[in-house]
């Protein structure tokens, strides 16, 4: 007979040990992954670390790899926190990336000082109406946030195809990339180190995790935010108005995923094309989960899947490795710190069923 | 010399470091029944669990008519012949009585209904049960469904039957048809064991076994003791006996003109109420649970939506305001629910003793005032003697007394001018009882108006000074406390009218 019971308290050493032993099993299947197809781990591995730390380059590489994440991730615990179980980070972050682009559209030749905070803005507010949307529909109509999110997503998704592949932001002269010209540079976020694309929405995304641990400890919002979670019911009885703190948790999740989009865009490709961004949103999930719903717990996370994708990258180029197995170590990877973040919480004892 | 049918000897459970049960020893012979009596947590439940078969004890062993037991299961303890009727219904609804009860007791897929229908025919007639076996349970009343989970324990002819608060969804007729089955049960030489904490059942056994904090403080013979005795012995002190002063009540406070709520379907949850609290009054409702007390004191608090009528508030207009502009006003509502609608069991007592007021007197300009909600969790857990360990303990980890102090701490605090207080005690054990009762005279002394609502008519008669009756929703009548007796107010809240009001 296995039995469960809580834990009353647990200890910073004991969650360190279960993660990194969550960490180590996690490398070790990954291993047997790699194994199992052909290819050589100690190469692959190499390979990995090599490409994520490897060199100052590689080590700033993936600080820009973890900047979106770290976005998508902030989204997640600040929606997941108040039990809305919103999958919409990555339509949110296309928004966030078209709204921004839009904007830019009519503001050729204005100096950056302006431009850029507006591009930021208008794309947070296309973020936040994506998920404020969602929100409403969930208050008013009672419909599922899961479903409205994932379903948006879609179409998003597809609507950004449409606008750049024939649409009216089809770049001129092609129509086999679906992307819009090269912007002009008074778009370019400003770079923190100028030999790799470091820009401040590294320095943004920090800034934001920070504000996100501000509001959800120390504020009025946050307390509301954390109690909605627990239970609405008892907010409702003490006369908050729950409606209107589920439509700020949605926006404020929405702004959140947008900027990943407008800082992957207009950071680092300098163009808006759908590719760069597929999945980013759906890691911000991953992100979210393993650093315990936690935002500075998500920098954590998502600095170490930045450093990943950065790595991985690397490894397809240097060993066999396919790269489609990158994607099954984030999977494997989860599901370790998920078990962990249970086995921390629960004491598990294997007894014998004992008769009186 | 005749064996008991059951007797415990030294049984101890342990729950990781709470000691529930502790070397408890006592017996029960055919044809009696044994009361436990204890507080909430005293360890009745884990007893009763230990006797059939829900979970082994740590140490000690059951004897059954005088053979050592083993129980693999509770299906087993049921074969056995130890019948336990819980206190929670474990019934399916879409099933029928009979299915119910033949659920899981017959060896191999054939199940031979005809035979069990007539045996549990025989059964009702027996005992004068009016439950028809092939009725659904989702369209049993509550009562009812207590007589189904009794007949569960019948069918199997238990030769212990074990009570676990058999009354505490039975009105005060169906609480004396009970005790009559219990008798016959009884002459029929079956060994019962009745778990309660009402006082006028206990004396109706033959021996009472006293718990408190896990251990059996002593068994007495019911025929020589008191209830003061067993008081005693269950919390370990005297208990002060409430005092309530005559204070002249003031004007007009809380005043309900036909105040309507429609539920689901249409149907009116409160139909067409009017009463007024004065202030320095306590105004009980009186009344079977369900009967219409949630939608009152929620439409009071502005957490149900009010369709008709009107509510005041000295003088001022306070129906359909938002909860939070009513609270302002000087409202303090306990709900029904502590744990529900009440508290927010993860987080800690510090910010539930705020909840509703983040944005209020606890926040300094866009932040919580975390030193002042500090200060407030110490001065509340001092003054209501609230037992944690600190501010910071989560509402959840607390007992269901402890849980409802944090509840009173923060109503009371809001209560200027009116206090709901909906089923305030119930669960609770007599010294939680007292201290919340003392609370709210002191809220009446205060010239504050009171709205009680619970289902212990013994304390509304105490604490009271008028008593309205809810019977679906309706408010059946109004009623002096002096003036009125137990069966005056049990006729109102079966539903009939008094004659000279007609």
């Amino acid at each position: 007979m296995i039995e469960f019971s809580v834990r009353t308290s647990v200890g910073w050493q004991a969650q360190f040990a279960a993660y990194v032993l969550a960490l180590t099993l996690g490398f070790a299947t990954s291993a047997l992954l790699i194994a199992a197809s052909g290819a050589s781990v100690s190469e692959g591995f190499g390979a990995l670390y090599e490409g994520a730390f490897g060199s100052r380059e590689a080590i700033l590489q993936s600080l820009v790899a973890a900047t979106p994440l770290i976005f998508t991730g902030l989204a997640t615990v600040i929606a997941f926190r108040a039990e809305i179980w919103s999958i919409g980070q990555e339509g949110q972050m296309f928004a966030g990336a078209m709204s921004g682009y839009w904007i830019s559209l009519y503001l050729g030749g204005v100096s950056a000082l302006v431009a850029i905070p507006m591009i930021l803005i208008a794309a947070m507010a296309g973020g936040a109406a994506l998920g404020g949307f969602c929100g409403w529909l969930k208050t008013r109509f009672q419909v599922n946030e899961i479903i409205s999110t994932v379903m948006l997503n879609y179409v998003i998704v597809y609507l950004l195809s449409y606008l750049l592949a024939g649409g009216p932001w089809t770049e001129e002269g092609t129509t086999s990339y679906q992307q819009t010209p090269v912007f002009a540079d008074n778009f370019h976020l400003p770079l923190i180190v100028s030999d790799v694309k470091l820009h401040i929405g590294f320095l943004l995304a920090l800034a934001a995790a920070v504000i996100c641990w501000v509001i959800l400890k120390k504020t009025p919002l946050g307390f509301e935010i954390r109690a909605l979670g627990f239970n609405p019911t008892a907010l409702r009885f003490k006369g908050v108005n729950v409606t209107r703190t589920v439509l700020i948790v949605m926006c404020l999740s929405g702004a959140l995923s947008a900027l990943a989009g407008v800082s992957e865009i207009f950071g680092v490709n300098y163009r808006l094309r759908g590719d760069v961004l597929v999945g980013l949103g759906f890691t911000g999930i991953i992100v979210g989960m393993i650093g315990g719903l936690n935002p500075i717990g998500a920098v954590v996370a998502a600095l170490f899947f930045g450093a990943l994708a950065n790595g991985s990258l690397y490894m397809s180029v240097l060993s066999d490795i396919p790269p489609s197995l990158v994607p099954a170590m984030q999977g494997i990877l989860l599901l370790f710190f998920l078990s962990a973040s249970v086995l921390v919480r629960f004491s598990v004892q294997f007894r014998r069923p004992t008769n009186v | 010399m005749r064996l008991p049918t059951i007797e415990a000897r030294s049984l101890c459970k342990s729950f990781g470091p709470v000691r529930a049960n502790h070397n408890i020893s006592f017996s029960v012979n055919a044809g009696e029944l044994l009361c436990l009596f204890g507080e909430n947590g005293a360890g009745k439940s884990t007893l009763s669990a230990c006797l059939t078969g829900l979970f082994p004890p740590d140490a000690g062993e059951i004897l059954f008519k005088g053979e050592p037991l083993r129980m693999a299961s509770a299906a087993d303890a049921i074969r056995k012949g130890i019948g336990l009727v819980h206190q929670h219904f474990v019934l399916v609804p879409d099933f029928t009585v009979l299915e119910n009860i033949v659920i899981g007791s017959e060896k191999g897929f054939n199940v031979q209904y005809v035979e069990a229908e007539k045996k549990l025919r025989r059964i009702c007639d027996n005992y004068g049960i009016g439950i028809d076996p092939n009725a659904w349970v989702r369209d049993l009343s509550v009562g009812e469904r207590q007589w189904a989970e009794l007949l569960k324990a019948l069918y199997f002819d238990a030769d212990v039957l074990i009570l676990d608060e058999p009354t505490a969804t039975l009105d005060v007729e169906n609480s004396k048809k009970l005790f009559r089955i219990i008798d016959k049960l009884k002459s029929d030489g079956v060994a019962l064991i009745l778990i309660t904490h009402f006082l006028d059942e206990v004396m109706q056994s033959d021996r009472v076994a006293v718990l408190r904090q896990g251990e059996l403080v002593g068994i007495r013979k019911t025929a020589e003791t008191t209830p003061e005795e067993l008081t005693r012995m269950m919390v370990g002190r005297d208990l002060e006996p409430i005092i309530r002063e005559r204070t002249p009540v003031g004007p007009d406070r809380l005043v309900l003109e036909n105040v309507t709520v429609i539920g689901v379907g249409q149907v009116p949850d409160l139909d067409n109420v009017s009463l007024t609290v004065r202030q320095g009054e306590i105004f009980g409702i009186a009344g079977v649970a369900g009967n219409g007390q949630n939608p009152l004191m929620e439409v009071i608090a502005g957490v149900r939506t009010l369709a008709k009528g009107r509510i005041s508030l000295d003088g001022k207009d306070i129906g359909g305001l938002n909860a939070r502009v009513i609270k302002d006003i000087g409202l303090g509502h306990i709900p029904d629910d502590r744990f529900v609608e009440g508290l927010v069991s993860e987080m800690s007592i510090e910010e539930n003793l705020i909840l509703g007021d983040q944005r209020g007197q606890f926040a300094s300009k866009l932040f919580l005032d975390f030193p002042k909600m500090q200060r407030n969790a110490v001065q509340m857990i001092r003054e209501f003697q609230i037992s944690a360990p600190s501010g910071e303990t989560k509402a959840g980890d607390l007992s269901g007394g402890n849980a409802q102090r944090v509840i009173l701490a923060r109503e009371m605090r809001l209560a200027s001018k009116v206090l709901l207080a909906n089923q305030p005690t119930r669960g609770l054990d007599v010294g939680v009882i007292e201290y919340i009762h003392s609370r709210l005279l002191e809220k009446r002394a205060d010239g504050v108006a009171v709205l009680i609502a619970s289902s212990e008519l013994e304390d509304l008669l105490n604490l009271c000074d008028r008593i309205g009756v809810l019977f679906q929703g309706r408010l059946m009548g109004i009623v002096e406390t002096e003036k009125t007796n137990l069966e005056e107010i049990g006729l109102l809240m079966a539903g009939k009218v008094k004659e000279d009001a007609a």
